[in-house]
Parts: C-alpha cells; sequence; structure tokens
C-alpha cells in the first residue's frame, strides 16, 4: 500500500482516468463523469495530459479564473571564474544534461531536470540555480459548478512531470471533494506520476486488438502501484477483441460499457459532450458510484 | 539510409495502421528494403499491426533505482529534504520510504544519506526485439516493463538497432508514440521526413499543431494526413485550414470507417483496405513514397494483398 500521510486529505477522493492507447476515450470519458459528479459535488476535472492537454475543449464556456501559473525548475549554471573544470558535476547529473571536456562545463539547461546533486557536490561552490520555465498551470471555471485545472507543458520541453506534479499540488489547493484527473496515454513515468496518489484508476478501452495489449500493459501499472482499478469498455462494437475475457482474467470489474455509436463519433470529433444521451448518462452513473464505493473501501482508515 | 516517422501528437489517430501500411506499400512496390522501427514503446501495437515473430530479444536495463533499507535507516530525514521531487516520505517517526512512482532516479539522497541507507538496485526495465513481419520486413520494438520510466532512452536504443539493419538504400518507418514530450522527440530526430496524422477533431486538430510547432522547432520535413474526415464537416475543414495555415502540404483525406478498426485483427494492413477508405489510403501512401522521393515499383500495392489474399 502506497504511503500517503502527506497532501492527500482525508474525505477527497481522486479518480484517474487512464488507458494504456492512447485514443480510446480517456479525455472523454473523464469530462462526463466530471459533468455527472458535479451534479451532486463540488468537482475538479484535473488535465495532466500535459503533452496534449484537450479536456478544456470540452466546456466551451470555461473561463479562466487567475493568472496563469508559470512551472519552473531550477537549473543551475556555473557563475564567475571560480570553476575549476574538475567534472564532479558531470559525473553527479544523471540526465545527461552536463559535459565536461578538458577544464570546460557545459550544462544543457534543456535537460536538466533540476534535481540539484550537481549543486551539492560542487566541491568549488560555484554553481548557482536560476528557474527556467517548463510550462504552466492555468485554472478554468465552467458551468454547473466544475472547476478544471490545466497542466501545460512548453512545446520542445521534455520534462512534463514536472508540469504533472505543479497540476496535482494546484489541484490538491482546492477543496473540492472529488477530483477527476485526465491522464496521459502510455504506461511509463508521465502516467505513473499522473496515477500516483489517486484512490482509483479507471481504464478506458476499446475491444481493438492494439487497445487489449496495451490494456494489459496498464493493469500492470496499476497493480504495482497498488491502486484499485476497474475498466469501462468503450465503443463496443467497434472491434473484435475481447477486453472482457482480460478482465475476468486480470480479476479487475468492468464497470461500464459504452457502445459505439456513429452519433457519439460525431460528437466526439467535435468534442460537444453526449448530452441528451439517457442510456449513457445510466452508464456513467453506474460507473462513477462503482469508481466511489471502490475507492472509498480501498482507502486505508489511518489516513489523516 | 532514409527515415521517415509518423506521429500525431494524440494518441489514437492512426500513427501504427499507417506506419504499418506504409511499410507494406514500400515492400509491396519491390523497391527499397524497409525496416520499422516501433519507438512507441509504452503502447508496443508494430508487431501485432505486422504478425511479428520475435528473432532476436535482447534486456534491457535502465538506470539504477533506490529503496531505502529500513533497518538501516536512522530516521534522521536528510534524504527527505535532498529530494526536489517529493518522493521521500515517511510515516511519522519510521523509516523513509522512497515512492517510485515519483523518483527521478537522480542519486540526490545518496548522496547525503549518513547511514548508508540508501541501496541501489538494477532492474530489468524491458526487453528489446528484432522481429521477421509476415510482410518479410524487420521490425525493430520493445516491451517496457509497465511503470519504468526510461522511454526516452528506450526509444533511443530501438532506433540503434532498426539503423543496424538498414543498408545504404533502406527505408526506415518509425513508428512514433503519442504526445511532444522526451520519447517524441527521440523518435524524430534524424527523421527525414515526418508524416503527420491529423485526426479530424478538435483534440486531434489541436494536438497536431503542437506537433507542427515541435517539428518546426526540430527543422524536420513534414507532410500531412487528415484522418477520420466525414464525421463532422466543420472539423474537416478546420484541419484543412490549420495545414494551410502552418504550411504543411496535405497529401490527402482518410474517411471514418468502422471497418478500417478490425483489420489488425483479422491480420491485414490498412493497404489492403477497400472502397472509398481503402482508395484514399493507396494515394496517401503513394503521395507519401513520393515525397520521400523513392520511385514506386510496377505492381505497387499489390504485393501485400497477394500475401494477404492467396
Amino acid at each position: 500500500m502506497m504511503v500517503r500521510e502527506r497532501g492527500n486529505p482525508p474525505r477527497r477522493t481522486i479518480l484517474a482516468i487512464a488507458s494504456g492507447k492512447g485514443g480510446t476515450g480517456k479525455t472523454t470519458v473523464a469530462a462526463h463523469l466530471a459533468v455527472t459528479a458535479s451534479r451532486t459535488m463540488r468537482t475538479l476535472l484535473v488535465d495532466l495530459d500535459v503533452e496534449a492537454p484537450d479536456a478544456v475543449g470540452y466546456f466551451p464556456g470555461a473561463v479562466g479564473t487567475g493568472d496563469d501559473e508559470a512551472v519552473t525548475v531550477l537549473v543551475p549554471s556555473a557563475v564567475g571564474d571560480r570553476c575549476t573544470g574538475c567534472g564532479a558535476c558531470a559525473k553527479a547529473c544523471r540526465f545527461g544534461a552536463i559535459v565536461a571536456i578538458r577544464d570546460v562545463v557545459t550544462i544543457d539547461a534543456r535537460v536538466c531536470k533540476g534535481c540539484g546533486r550537481c549543486v551539492a557536490l560542487c566541491p568549488a561552490g560555484v554553481l548557482v540555480e536560476a528557474p527556467v520555465p517548463v510550462g504552466s498551470v492555468r485554472s478554468f471555471s465552467a458551468d454547473g459548478g466544475l472547476d478544471i485545472v490545466e497542466g501545460r507543458m512548453h512545446v520542445g520541453d521534455i520534462r512534463a512531470t514536472a508540469v504533472i506534479e505543479a497540476a496535482k499540488r494546484a489541484a490538491s489547493r482546492l477543496d473540492a471533494p472529488i477530483q477527476i484527473r485526465d491522464c496521459p496515454p502510455g504506461v511509463t513515468c508521465p502516467t505513473v506520476h499522473a496515477v500516483e496518489g489517486a484512490d482509483y484508476v479507471v481504464l478506458v478501452a476499446e475491444p481493438t486488438a492494439f487497445s487489449l495489449h496495451d490494456l494489459d500493459a496498464a493493469l500492470s501499472m496499476v497493480r504495482d502501484a497498488g491502486i484499485p482499478a476497474g475498466v469501462i469498455v468503450n465503443k463496443q462494437g467497434f472491434g473484435t477483441a475481447d477486453i472482457e475475457g482480460l478482465c475476468v482474467k486480470r480479476g479487475v470489474p468492468v464497470i461500464g460499457r459504452i457502445a459505439f455509436l456513429h452519433t457519439r463519433a460525431r460528437a466526439g470529433a467535435a468534442a460537444r459532450l453526449w448530452t441528451d444521451d439517457p442510456e449513457l448518462s445510466a452508464v456513467l452513473d453506474g460507473a462513477l458510484s462503482a469508481a466511489l464505493d471502490a475507492s472509498t473501501m480501498a482507502r486505508p482508515r489511518t489516513a489523516s | 539510409m532514409t527515415t521517415v516517422g509518423v506521429a500525431s501528437g494524440k494518441g489514437g489517430a492512426g500513427k501504427t495502421s499507417l506506419a504499418a501500411a506504409l511499410a507494406a506499400a514500400l515492400a509491396g512496390a519491390g523497391g527499397a528494403p524497409c525496416v520499422v522501427a516501433d519507438c512507441d514503446v509504452d503502447a508496443a501495437n508494430g508487431a501485432i499491426a505486422l504478425g511479428a515473430i520475435v528473432r532476436e530479444r535482447k534486456a534491457y536495463f535502465a538506470g539504477p533505482g533506490y529503496r531505502i533499507d529500513a533497518d538501516a535507516c536512522i530516521r534522521c530525514g536528510l534524504c527527505e529534504r535532498a529530494c526536489r521531487f517529493d518522493a521521500i516520505r515517511a510515516a511519522g517517526t519510521s523509516a523513509r520510504v522512497i515512492v517510485p512512482g515519483l523518483c527521478e532516479r537522480c542519486g540526490a539522497c545518496v548522496d547525503v544519506c549518513p547511514a548508508n541507507a540508501i541501496l541501489t538496485y538494477q532492474k530489468q526495465a524491458g526487453e528489446l526485439f528484432v522481429s521477421d513481419t509476415r510482410l518479410g520486413i524487420p521490425l525493430a520494438h520493445a516491451e517496457l516493463v509497465p511503470g519504468e520510466d526510461t522511454s526516452g532512452k528506450m526509444v533511443r536504443a530501438v532506433r540503434e538497432r532498426a539503423v543496424a539493419l538498414a543498408s545504404g538504400d533502406t527505408v526506415v518507418v518509425v513508428d512514433c508514440p503519442p504526445g511532444i514530450g522526451c520519447p517524441v522527440i527521440a523518435s524524430l530526430s534524424g527523421c527525414d521526413l515526418v508524416l503527420v496524422v491529423v485526426e479530424a477533431g478538435a483534440s486531434g486538430i489541436r494536438d497536431a499543431e503542437r506537433l507542427l510547432e515541435l517539428i518546426k522547432s526540430m527543422d524536420r520535413k513534414a507532410v500531412a494526413v487528415i484522418n477520420k474526415t466525414g464525421l463532422d464537416p466543420l472539423m474537416d475543414a478546420r484541419a484543412r485550414s490549420m495545414l494551410a495555415e502552418a504550411g504543411i502540404p496535405s497529401i490527402g483525406e482518410i474517411p471514418f470507417d468502422v471497418a478500417l478498426r478490425s483489420m489488425e485483427e483479422a491480420g491485414k494492413t490498412w493497404l489492403s483496405a477497400t472502397g472509398s477508405a481503402g482508395r484514399s489510403i493507396a494515394a496517401v501512401l503513394s503521395a507519401c513514397i513520393d515525397a520521400l522521393n523513392i520511385p514506386p515499383r510496377p505492381g505497387s500495392g499489390t504485393a501485400e494483398q497477394r500475401k494477404e489474399n492467396p
């Protein structure tokens, strides 16, 4: 079980929407679950797909609240002429951001993760850090009491995780009993950061061979993170891959089934919410209660 | 060697399917030899799209990971203060714990621990493969252990293996990951041409715009295909005007067709698609091969159909 003594107050439930494969409907499901939840409680939708943030696009009426918060990392540079060129900083750097050739030290600010190890280990004490912008966090308010926090990495940057963590911190400062996180595709660092701290992960899959393969990897990721998960099968009838069979094999519940309809595909292309779709509303209500029930049961009693 | 990357920004736009079909078209043309590099190591589906049989496998190790020996930890908290990533946590006065999902593996904690309680471990982060495919094209690919955090490095390893399989006139087709981050930059560097797949939807267009900005900053040549058209005419028009404004030539449009979804399950690439989508795909692939300046040979597009429909 993950240690969650800090930054995760009780009575706040965090649902992370992930998938493995991209394009299965994560953002669509996250936006709809957020709307569903916001009918009964203050809800925060957190867009952590910082390389391709699209959740706000579902809410044309959303207005920005407050200023954009710049996300920065502390990047060192050698100042003055006291650098001896010893190369201790280059040896300390695990990210390949520092090269020391003969007496010349070159620091690549684009690759530096801002861990500060080189600064701590520089025997001459000549490294001085300055913040470098890597992205931004923006807040929005949409209709019906739904708040949105969006992380957005600058184009050309590689420090997605710094932006994700900043967006998570911004979200934790807002007082909403439920947070719905829209996570990036994949199963490595950005996704791992995006699901970390969540009480429950909703994995969105579609019945294609690609999605089946990637769902299996995503199930392993959330199992290793110690977070309970459920699967929404989206676009049922779209392909023939046996998503439900995999769920049975992996002992993970299917908490919703959304049939593929051309009307839904058309609305999805336009990033329009599927309003006036009672069948879908019922599916989402069911999925949301299943997720909330499971996260309440999973929450450790000792968290305070 | 010529390298063409297939990228999209948004996931699910059709990158892997188009990359596989492009490889099939190149092989079918009987022209330049071809190698596919599946650089979407987080969601490696090239092996499914191309029907891969693993020929070579090699364990892949990332850098060291760290964990704290609870018995040796003296609970001083110095590591917790040294960690910039909030990855070291303590339950009251108990031993510190590293949260693996947050640890960036910088090693700053190791330097400050007075008790030498922080241990280094090497864990296999995945496997690198070279496979034979049903099209006769070699595929360099990888499977990452889910949760491991080294996909940029692994992308470079896959690229290197693909290059090792290539000769002077080989075309390397790189299937890129979604997004615009570290693994995408690692996939696109060294590409002579990028085929940008724009999904004709609000999200797909926005994500492709960010990708085009990245491609421009990397000074790569790009052409674009608009996929899944016909769902919303407004979005189709928006995708076209976005490309026109970005100055990226569109080499065609592929209409949304549910039949394309299950082709991979049936062991076929999109090159075997029929109807209006099939004609569009053939035109797009031939335009892409033209943009690569590789002359197509007679019989282009039929070799795979012979293999798949004997």
